[in-house]
């Protein structure tokens, strides 16, 4: 049995050293010499398919890999050229002509407008390739190429046509792809047109790109690009910290200050893309006008809602919940790292932090104060008691919601938290409508359209309780309308006059209140990434602005290039010590022990 | 000193020659029943599965959406796809007939047919978790050898209460520490293990290979280890404290044998049967992983598998990854049966 033991012992051992050992080995690392510049992300790749990619991850990397008609302009945000180096819009704003720049494949093949019909085309007749972007072409009526001009007509004006947000993929190696819902497109080297080509991927493991030469603006000034993923953030925050990754984006303030003080790395922190907001159960109805779900009765009130805005001091839950690193909102849903499309409250308008404003309002609309201090509904005995409705596991959301509690106290309304796991989340918050209060939040493109939709009366659930994606159960005839008309506008000044009118809009009836702007919080070694060009480039974003422009412009050190992956020479030496002191030791402790045994034996 | 004991032998042996074809009988048939259990089992294990995964809340098909505005015909589409259209009763049949050919479906999430997601993950599972058992087995029923033969000593009480505390010790959190003080270093001392995945982005390749992986094993493995291998301490422990007052060890140490060969050769033996039963059953485990300890270091295995496909839910996926555990186990656990059955001549007989 003691030698059996002793045999495991020993194979023990020969791992670790093993282990021990392997610093050393990668001191012939294969990617010494390369320029390569690692992304650590936290969250896993669903498929290198771009038709049926949806996670941020899947469409980050798509970005580098694939062109698409027009980009934001890396300083102004406005669509620019990519693929598409000009564009013409008919008179009546359905016609679109596209001229597709001399471009090339990774493959060495022309880029054609053909190419770009086929993957609208495609999206446009196969269910399956609509996963990823199928809203997109929705307004499509069709799609045709002639040579390097590409013709979309649509089925109604639509001025947000330059945010197209489809990769443009190859026909000629994309059309042999029949079956699109089970495609992995896990081919290497991938075909694309983008700053950088996929080599190769090991599934929540990493994927490599490397420098596309073809690349239309110039080759990137690295040689590689490498997404390593982590199952926690945790380790990933690790990863930053022992130089296995460089850079790093969408940390959440207790990530962030973890690495704050670190001397080898630049923490980031600028205005953000995001905007975290409460949604209120205002009497959600489905498409047909139908009440759905159990939202309490107060809520219909907008005095209610306003009361419940001016409660908010939203300064201290900037101060206190995200530990300063965000923006109190004075505004909408629209960030004011959207200089354009920002829109803030003013003079009157404004809603300041005012307990005393909020409870003359209920106490003015009818709505008295108990014996216990909660005020009751003005036509009956039910309490404003309402349910917040938060995620499972989220620590921030649970000390949102302490100090929501408290700030309703004071105006007497009752709070009380009701956490669920993410999926029942979405469905009791998006569909059945069974909640009062709910947090809710959204990543804001360039664009605002996107986001406004969600508080149209089109997307509540359908008469059978079902579908949609609204942000609110919001259907208000005045935001309708402004949607409309910016749909139309082509003259981008009077379009976002609109936009900010329908912000104004959300704000005053308040179906959501908007509590703050959460700020952009990334890091990366400076001891590795010598620049990097944030998007915009006036203090902007880098892997959290979903654009290729940082990881186009970034460069390296050049001191980072000789030295192979994690730990230099030192750490191999210091390993290889530790490993021998542990073998002999070890070897020490066995052989006495067999002497011990042998001497029993023979006695 | 020895007769008596060879007196009593020939005792059992006479009933021998007649007895030893029905003994084997005996051991087919309990085989047989003990399969015919696990049988039964895996196909309770079907139905349940079925059942359980359409209990979870949430609607599959939205949870796809992933926030993404789909309009009702566009859901409608999906759940024909994925075949949630149809009545309970057709989906019930359609997943018992493919679930018996192996074919589990495809994931939600991955769009690729899951058995050769799980046939990915399968091989870093076996590797991680099958040598963090064996290491596990062998430090426990070790240091349980040594702290039950000298029960109360300064060994018992350091192991047993150091066993404990690891035990007791929350995984992810144990996990984390190890990766701070080994994989970042504390302070001058620099972190010298990986902590990430299986292997280096830049792996070499031959022999240089397999010491990047197993470079990539040590602290996953520490971490199992230190966790689980109490169990294995405590039952060697107590099994043994058991014989050391049994007859035959004062036989043994009666007949003049060193302490070390009474234990060696009559106690550990007798000892050891609890443990094996505990390893067996241990091993369907293996299959499964070990879920924290894959997601804290990013190990490309079945746990982390299984973990993100709750996490989207990825309802097909789920169920795969679920099937293949609780199948692994009662394979084991009915292996465990037989096994004993061989080992334990007590169980013969009862």
């Amino acid at each position: 049995m003691r030698k059996w033991v002793a045999r495991l012992v020993v194979l023990g051992v020969a791992l670790l050293l093993a282990g021990q050992g392997t610093t050393a080995a990668l001191a012939q690392n294969p990617a010494a010499g390369k320029k390569i510049v690692r992304v650590g992300a936290t969250q896993a790749m669903d498929s290198m398919n771009p038709f049926l990619a949806v996670r941020i991850v899947s469409t980050q990397i798509h970005r580098w890999m694939y062109g698409f008609l027009t980009v934001s302009d890396s300083k102004t945000l406005q669509p620019s050229p990519d693929l598409a180096e000009s564009w013409t819009t008919s008179e009546d704003g359905l016609t679109w002509t596209f001229k597709i720049r001399q471009a090339k494949w990774s493959d060495g093949q022309p880029v054609t407008a053909e190419d770009a019909a086929w993957t609208f085309n495609r999206i446009m007749t196969d269910e399956a390739a609509k996963t990823a972007n199928g809203p997109a072409v929705e307004n499509f009526e069709s799609v045709t190429a002639n040579g390097q001009e590409l013709t979309i007509k649509l089925k109604a004006p639509q001025a947000s046509m330059l945010e197209n947000p489809i990769p443009i993929v190859p026909k000629h190696v994309w059309e042999s792809v029949t079956d699109m819902a089970n495609y992995d497109a896990e081919k290497y080297p991938a075909v694309t047109s983008g700053p950088y080509i996929a080599v190769e991927h090991k599934k929540d493991q990493y994927v490599k790109l490397v420098a596309n030469p073809n690349y239309w603006r110039g080759k990137p000034k690295i040689d590689e690009l490498q997404v390593i993923f982590y199952s926690n953030p945790q380790a990933a925050i690790a990863g930053l910290k022992n130089g296995d990754i460089d850079l790093i984006g969408r940390l959440n303030p207790p990530e962030y200050e973890a690495i704050q003080n670190d001397p080898d790395i630049v923490a980031w922190n600028t205005q953000g893309r995001r905007a975290a907001y409460l949604q209120i159960n205002h009497g959600a109805t489905t498409t047909d006008n139908k009440p759905i779900g159990d939202g309490h009765p107060a809520l219909k009130d907008p005095k209610v809602r306003q009361a419940l805005h001016y409660a908010i001091d939203k300064q201290r839950l900037v101060a206190e919940v995200q530990n300063g690193l965000a923006q109190p909102a004075n505004g909408s849903i629209v960030p004011p790292m959207y200089k354009d499309f920002f829109w803030e409250a003013t003079g009157d308008e404004k809603v300041g932090y005012d307990p005393a404003r909020a409870n003359q309002i209920l106490d003015d609309a009818g709505y008295k104060k108990g014996a216990d201090g909660v005020r009751t509904m003005p036509d009956g005995d039910r309490k404003l008691e309402f349910r917040f409705s938060i995620h499972t596991d989220t620590p921030i959301e649970d000390k949102l919601a302490e100090y929501l509690t408290g700030f309703f106290k004071d105006i007497g309304i009752t709070l009380t938290t009701k956490k669920l796991e993410s999926s029942k989340f979405t469905e009791e918050t998006g569909v059945t409508g069974l909640f009062d209060l709910a947090i809710s939040g959204w990543s804001v493109n360039p664009d605002p359209e996107e986001v406004m939709a969600t508080h149209l009366c089109s997307r509540r659930p359908n008469a059978a309780g079902e579908g949609g994606g609204t942000e609110s159960f919001y259907c208000d005839e005045t935001f309708e309308k402004l949607y409309q008309e910016q749909l139309k506008e082509l003259d981008r000044p009077k379009r976002i006059d609109l936009l900010k009118q329908m912000q104004e809009r959300l704000y005053t009836d308040a179906p959501i209140i908007a509590l703050y702007y959460n700020n952009d919080l990334e890091a990366y070694r400076k001891d590795r990434i010598a620049s990097i060009t944030p998007i915009p480039e006036d203090k902007g974003l880098l892997y959290g602005g979903s654009s290729y422009w940082p990881f186009y412009t970034v460069t390296v050190k050049d001191t980072a290039v000789t030295s192979p992956a994690g730990g230099g020479s030192n750490t191999g030496l210091i390993a290889g010590i530790a490993g021998g002191v542990v073998v002999i030791a070890l070897a020490g402790f066995l052989l006495s022990r067999r002497r011990k045994s042998v001497a029993d034996d023979r006695e | 000193m020895t007769a008596p004991l060879e007196a009593a032998e020939p005792a059992v042996q006479a009933a021998g020659p007649g007895d030893e074809r029905p003994v084997r009988r005996g051991t087919l048939q309990y085989a047989l029943s003990k399969v015919g259990g696990a049988l039964f089992s895996i196909a309770m294990v079907i139905v349940a599965t079925f059942f359980v995964f359409r209990l979870l809340p949430g609607d599959p098909v939205r949870n796809l959406a992933q926030g993404r505005n789909m309009t009702p015909a566009q859901l409608d589409l999906e759940r024909h796809r994925l075949g949630l259209d149809k009545p309970l009763i057709n989906q019930f049949f359609d997943f018992v007939g493919n679930t018996l050919r192996l074919d589990l479906g495809t994931s939600y999430e991955y769009k690729r047919p899951v058995l050769d997601l799980i046939g990915e993950r399968i091989g870093p599972t076996l590797l991680l978790a099958g040598t963090g058992l064996v290491i596990a087995v062998s430090l426990g029923v070790w240091q349980g050898t040594r702290a039950g033969w000298r029960h109360g000593g300064r060994f018992d009480r350091f192991s047993t209460g150091t066993s404990l505390v690891l035990w007791s010790v929350p995984t992810f959190w144990l996990g984390l520490l190890l990766m701070m003080v080994f994989g970042v270093g504390i302070g001058p001392i620099p972190g010298v293990l990986p902590f990430r995945g299986i292997e280096s982005v830049d792996a070499p390749d031959g022999f240089a290979y397999l010491l990047d992986v197993a470079s990539h094993m040590v602290l996953p493995c520490l971490t199992m280890v230190a966790v689980i291998y109490a169990q294995y301490l405590l039952v060697m422990r107590s099994s043994l404290l058991e014989e050391v007052s049994q007859d035959y060890v004062t036989v043994a140490r009666a007949k003049g044998l060193r302490d070390d060969e009474v234990r060696r050769r009559h106690a550990v033996p007798n000892a050891l049967l609890p443990t094996v039963t505990l390893v067996f059953m241990r091993i369907g485990f293996v299959v499964g992983g070990a879920v924290t300890v894959e997601t804290i270091y990013t190990w490309p295995g079945l746990g982390q598998l299984f973990y993100e496909a709750i996490v989207v839910p990825d309802f097909t996926l789920m169920q795969g990854t679920f099937m293949l555990i609780t199948v692994a186990v009662i394979i084991m656990n009915t292996l465990a049966d037989v096994v004993y059955h061989l080992l334990d001549p007590r169980v013969r007989s009862a």
